[in-house]
């Protein structure tokens, strides 16, 4: 048992962090080849500057039409996705077992904001997922996988919250955020959570055939 | 909040779903062996990143169909949410490796070709710029290899590729009816010319082939603007004055290319320096974007015109003049392939606003506005799709009836059918123009002479 | 080019007043000037509804309704197409063919001027007519009217009634070329882009076969192969081979006879130009999406243009291959793989050389019409030129050019230019 902590503990976090990071190196190398050979083409219309505007057009709240017809969802989604970086990132937890290994420490969050901004996050998945159940043109495109989705993002936030409160099973909860956390990790590159390098090069693309070609704002 | 989550029964489709002869005997005649290979070669074989990134990465958030005028004309249903076609025509296919049935195509082609104007909003809403009209249209090519594309729309592919315009119109009815039009504009313009491949000219004059057939009066109307205006100006008596392009609504891309192909070449033999269109949003969008791109222009070789902005030039030129303003109140509807397709929103407003006293903005406009519910090769579906087309637009209707204007400037042949439709529909009693129309109405008849 | 023999090279300046053209009719259309630049004509309105051709300051002798289509001959006549009381017909300098017609249009002339063939409409059926003589059979419809180098006729006819919106029966195919006004018994869905051979024995066309089947035809046998899509084949110089691009997963390449000829795959083969003498054979093609180059003999010109090549032409000896381009908004040339450093808003027709030493053509600049040979444009702006000529020996160029309401036929000799 000791032996498998240890595993999940050391060397499968590195081998986490490892498929994480080159699955993305890696999937984005396949696109670009992908697109080198099949479609070129797209090279005669992407602009730095056209895809750069769409994105960061993008990236301001309320800026995009999109964006101001559902206010709430697009807020939540926001705080969600800068939540689910800063969190995990400047957790004082995270940041021990890295200055451990490492050496290497920042600026921590307060523990008690933490476990607030910990508890936004699992609202915020818990409200996609209601959202999901009750509006029906995004029930209509939902099935089992779309929460699956949704419950691999929440576990890690669920059992690190649980851990830290060490409300009940303290050394398993820890075993089972790891493990979640790892599995996460893991995924984003084999998954639709790839959208994370994705969306940067679909943003692009559609950016600059509106800004390049048709002389118009997609947002 | 309120408007988000709101709760609603399981949608159910009680509309009747139209069907026609081409698409039944087309279907009658496929078999499973044909439907997958057909599916699996254009899903394999005629995409890439593009395609893939579109499907793998599409979060099923639902965000495009606040987008979609068929959504929003049909009570809300998810059937029509840009992603809810996509769900129900390209994933199916992707999941049953091709293996569908002869009831899943037939849907499948009324949502493609009928339920879907490819005009883009919804890119414009989904995060991630997913282009579900570029989905849509593959799903057309689908069926167009398959053969089971709607008869009338059909029917004008098959006139492009014989003729090289969409009514068949042949090659003499042309030439005569820009010889009758010009002799009749003379009793306006005594010296008036529609002149016939004039070599060196500066504009190549093109236009769809509804005018010859059924809208002569918009190549009179065309001349006389040329013509006061004082442009060196010619129209081939080729094949290649046809502007339009119906095969590149029904996935027929071979014939697209071949049509764009005709037209550039007309105008390289011409030697004009650019073409100008007449008032056509899909033309635009051929010769501009699509047709070009196939033979391999990455933009197109001879700078295209959209009348609009031909006609801003002449405004603010002062080639043509406006002699006394046009007094009703007027609306105006962005024609996607104009405005989202190439941002001349703002240009069309000061057309407007040079010609007429009272100008309403409609909301929403410019890159946003809601398509006609005609674009995209919908209406060139014909008579047995008209009544769906009109529910499917209620939302059209709601907006230019909130405008409360007498005229409604479509400048676009295929908005301007469409939107008549609409608005003889609900009755809107509003009367439907082209800019072309007004400024004929408007401006002073006389020659621009220059230093005046 | 030795029918130029003939031509005054003697004369450095010949002028005719089109100024008070203007004065004496209504209005006058577009000059043409003849081949020997001895002569320039334009269609003038007299009254209303009444046309003639001035020539040189001459009218015709007749009359029209209407008049369109003024073309000049090689032989240093005009011709056009002229209505009365709604017929008809072809005039040649005021002398009209025999046969009227409900409509007539697409006026081609041989290399020589010893046919002249015209699309011709009489109560609603259609043909072609060769020198005053009608098709024998006539057709529902008619498309891709071309006359041969010995006055050969063919055209793309439709041989079977189809109802409106009758997809059924287009599916089946509706349409044959026909030679001479005889079709040829196979049917197909299209046909385009029909080619002779040197002698003018075979024709050979692009077809589609179904709705996504395309290959070529030669008389009226068709390639085994099916492609994706086809453009025009060609015939090579002096044999029954046939050369075409065709469209195979995904890319464009050149066959001959039904089978692969040219190793490469392209993007783009765009269409094909022969040289008789030496057998080469070149392409407007694109090797790189959005860029256009030439391949000669499969091998990819260092040149590109990034918005088209339009036409390209080989000097009478093969050793020149020139090709009118447009690259970042404006026009110029390429000869032999080098582009001239014009930026015209127009190209005209270049005229080449028999050995390729000299290349001229008329450009348009800013309005103003110059000709440039060699690379170099002559300064002098015009308001109107028209195609020049070379002479035999290569000293002369006999330019055709309108300034200030004057047509001027100048001889330039081509020491001062260079
Ligand atoms: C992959 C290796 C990971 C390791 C070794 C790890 C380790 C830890 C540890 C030791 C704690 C502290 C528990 C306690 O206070 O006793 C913790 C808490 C937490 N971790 Fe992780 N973690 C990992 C990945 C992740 C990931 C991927 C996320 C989220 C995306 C995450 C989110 C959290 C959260 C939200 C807390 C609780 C914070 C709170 O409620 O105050 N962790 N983690
Ligand atoms: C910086 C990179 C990322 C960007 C730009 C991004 C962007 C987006 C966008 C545009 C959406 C669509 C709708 C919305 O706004 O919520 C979305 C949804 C979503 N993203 Fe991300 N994302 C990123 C990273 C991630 C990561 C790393 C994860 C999880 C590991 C993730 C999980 C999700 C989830 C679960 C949804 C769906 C929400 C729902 O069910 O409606 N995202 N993301
Ligand atoms: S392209 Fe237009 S019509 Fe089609 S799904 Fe998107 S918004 Fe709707
Ligand atoms: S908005 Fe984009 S990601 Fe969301 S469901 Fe529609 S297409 Fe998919
Ligand atoms: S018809 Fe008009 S509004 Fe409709 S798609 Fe075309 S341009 Fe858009």
């Amino acid at each position: 048992m000791n032996a498998f902590i240890d595993f999940i503990m050391g060397p499968m976090v590195w081998v986490a962090f490892l498929i994480f990071i080159l699955g993305l190196i890696f999937k984005m190398v396949l696109i670009i080849k992908d697109i080198n050979a099949r479609e070129s083409y797209v090279y005669s219309y992407l602009t730095w500057k056209h895809s750069l505007r769409s994105i960061f057009a993008w990236m301001t709240p309320f800026l995009p039409q999109s964006t101001k017809q559902s206010p709430v969802f697009y807020s939540i989604s926001y705080i969600f996705h800068l939540l689910l970086f800063i969190v995990p990132i400047f957790l004082m937890s995270h940041i021990v077992l890295i200055n451990e290994a490492f050496q290497v420490s920042w600026v921590a969050l307060d523990d008690g904001l933490a476990d607030i901004l910990t508890v936004i996050v699992i609202l915020a998945l818990v409200f996609f997922a209601i959202r999901r159940h009750m509006v029906p043109e995004v029930k209509y495109l939902t099935s089992y996988k779309d929460y699956l989705l949704l419950i691999i993002v929440a576990l890690p936030f669920i059992t690190g919250f649980l851990a830290y409160h060490q409300f009940f099973f303290y050394k398993a909860m820890v075993i089972a955020h790891v493990i979640s956390g790892e599995i996460m990790l893991i995924l984003i590159p084999f998954s639709r959570f790839s959208h994370m390098i994705v969306a940067p090069l679909t943003r692009a693309y559609m950016g600059s055939e509106f800004g390049n070609v048709r002389h118009a704002k997609d947002w | 909040m309120a408007n988000e989550i709101e709760t609603k029964d399981e949608p159910t489709i009680v509309k009747e779903k139209n069907t026609d002869k081409a698409v039944e005997a087309g279907l009658a005649r496929l078999t499973p062996q044909r439907i997958k290979s057909t599916i699996n070669q254009v899903l394999q074989k005629e995409t890439g990143p593009r395609f893939k990134a579109y499907v793998e990465t599409c979060m099923h958030c639902g965000l495009c169909a606040e987008a979609c005028l068929y959504f929003l004309s049909n009570d809300r249903d998810p059937a029509y949410s840009p992603a809810g076609k996509v769900k129900q025509t390209i994933w199916e296919m992707l999941e049953k490796k091709g293996e569908v049935s002869t009831d899943f195509l037939r849907r499948a082609v009324h949502i493609a070709q009928t339920e879907c104007n490819v005009c883009k909003r919804c890119s414009m809403y989904c995060p991630f710029g997913i282009d579900v009209a570029y989905l849509m249209l593959m799903v057309r090519r689908i069926c167009h290899k398959l053969e089971i594309t709607p008869l009338y729309i059909q029917d004008t592919v098959n006139s492009h590729s014989a003729t090289m315009n969409q009514m068949w119109v042949k090659e003499d009815e042309w030439i005569d009816t820009l010889q009758w039009q010009e002799e009749d504009a003379r009793e306006e313009f005594e010296n008036l010319r529609i002149p016939l491949d004039k070599m060196g000219a500066d504009v190549m004059y093109s236009v769809i082939a509804p005018e010859p057939k059924f809208q002569a009066g918009l190549l009179y109307q065309a001349a006389t603007i040329m013509h006061a205006a004082g442009v060196n100006w010619t129209m081939p008596s080729s094949p290649g004055w046809d502007n339009s392009n119906m095969a590149m609504f029904t996935g027929d891309n071979e014939i697209s290319g071949r049509i764009a192909r005709a037209f550039y070449e007309t105008a390289a033999r011409l030697k004009v320096k650019r073409i100008v269109m007449g008032e056509c949003g899909h033309a635009f969008r051929s010769t501009y974007d699509v047709g070009n791109r196939w033979i391999g222009w990455a933009m197109p070789p001879f700078e295209v015109v959209h009348a609009l902005e031909f006609y801003h030039e002449l405004l603010t030129s002062g080639r043509i003049t406006i002699a006394e303003k046009f007094k009703k109140t007027v609306t105006l509807h962005d024609p996607c392939n104009v405005s989202r397709g190439r941002g001349l929103h703002d240009m069309a407003r000061e057309v407007t606003n040079m010609m007429c006293e009272s100008f309403i903005e409609m909301t929403p406009n410019r890159e946003h506005n809601f398509c006609c519910g005609a674009g995209g090769g919908v209406i060139n579906c014909g008579p047995p799709y008209k009544g769906e087309r009109m529910i499917n637009n209620k939302v059209k209707a709601e907006q230019l009836k909130a405008t409360g204007a007498e005229v409604l400037i479509a400048p676009c042949h295929n908005c301007h059918s469409g939107l008549e439709d609409i608005v003889h529909h609900y009755d809107l009693n509003m009367e439907v123009k082209f800019l072309g129309d007004l400024i004929y109405e408007t401006m002073e008849k006389k020659i621009y002479k220059p230093g005046d | 080019m030795e029918e130029n023999k003939s031509f005054d090279w003697s004369t450095d300046l010949k002028e005719v007043s089109v100024r008070e053209w203007e004065d004496r009719f209504v209005w006058v259309e577009e000059p043409y000037v003849s081949p020997d630049g001895e002569t320039i004509a334009s269609i003038v309105n007299i009254e209303e509804g009444v046309f003639t051709v001035c020539e040189n300051g001459e009218t015709w002798d007749k009359e029209y309704d209407k008049a369109w289509n003024l073309r000049p001959l090689p032989d240093g006549k005009f011709a056009a197409c002229v209505s009365s009381d709604e017929e008809w017909t072809l005039s040649i300098s005021g002398n009209e063919w025999e046969n009227w017609f409900d409509f007539i249009w697409n006026l081609q002339v041989n290399k020589d001027g010893s046919s002249i063939g015209l699309a011709v409409q009489k109560d609603m059926e259609y043909g072609m007519a060769v020198n005053d003589k009608p098709w024998d059979k006539m057709y529902d419809n008619i498309n891709e009217m071309v006359l041969s180098n010995t006055g050969i006729s063919a055209a793309v006819v439709q041989v079977l009634p189809m109802a409106q919106a009758d997809i059924e029966i287009f599916k089946q195919g509706i349409f044959s070329c026909a030679v001479n006004g005889k079709p040829i018994e196979k049917k197909f869905l299209n046909i385009w882009d029909i080619s002779f051979d040197s002698t003018d024995k075979n024709v050979a066309y692009g077809v589609r076969l179904d709705r996504v089947n395309y290959s070529i035809a030669v008389n009226d046998a068709v390639w085994d192969k099916k492609f994706q899509s086809v453009w025009k084949p060609v015939f090579l110089s002096g044999e029954n081979s046939v050369v075409a691009p065709v469209k195979e997963g995904g890319k464009w390449v050149l066959y001959k006879d039904g089978q692969p000829f040219w190793k490469n795959q392209y993007n783009q083969i765009w269409k094909i130009a022969i040289s008789q003498k030496s057998g080469n054979i070149a392409a407007i093609a694109s090797d790189k999406f959005g860029k256009w180059t030439i391949a000669e003999n499969d091998m990819v010109w260092n040149m590109t243009a990034d918005q088209m090549i339009s036409e390209f032409v080989y000097s009478k000896d093969g050793s020149t291959l020139v090709a009118v381009l447009k690259d970042k908004g404006f026009w110029t040339l390429a000869v032999n793989q080098k582009k001239w450093n014009l930026a015209a808003d127009k190209v005209f027709n270049p005229c080449v050389s028999s050995d390729g030493k000299i290349v001229s053509v008329v450009i348009e600049k800013q309005g103003q019409y110059f000709l440039a040979v060699n690379n170099i444009v002559i300064p002098n702006g015009y308001d109107f030129m028209a195609t020049p000529v070379i002479s035999p020996d290569n000293t002369k160029i006999l330019q055709k050019a309108v300034k200030d309401g004057v047509y001027q036929r100048l001889i330039l000799s081509m020491d001062k230019i260079l």
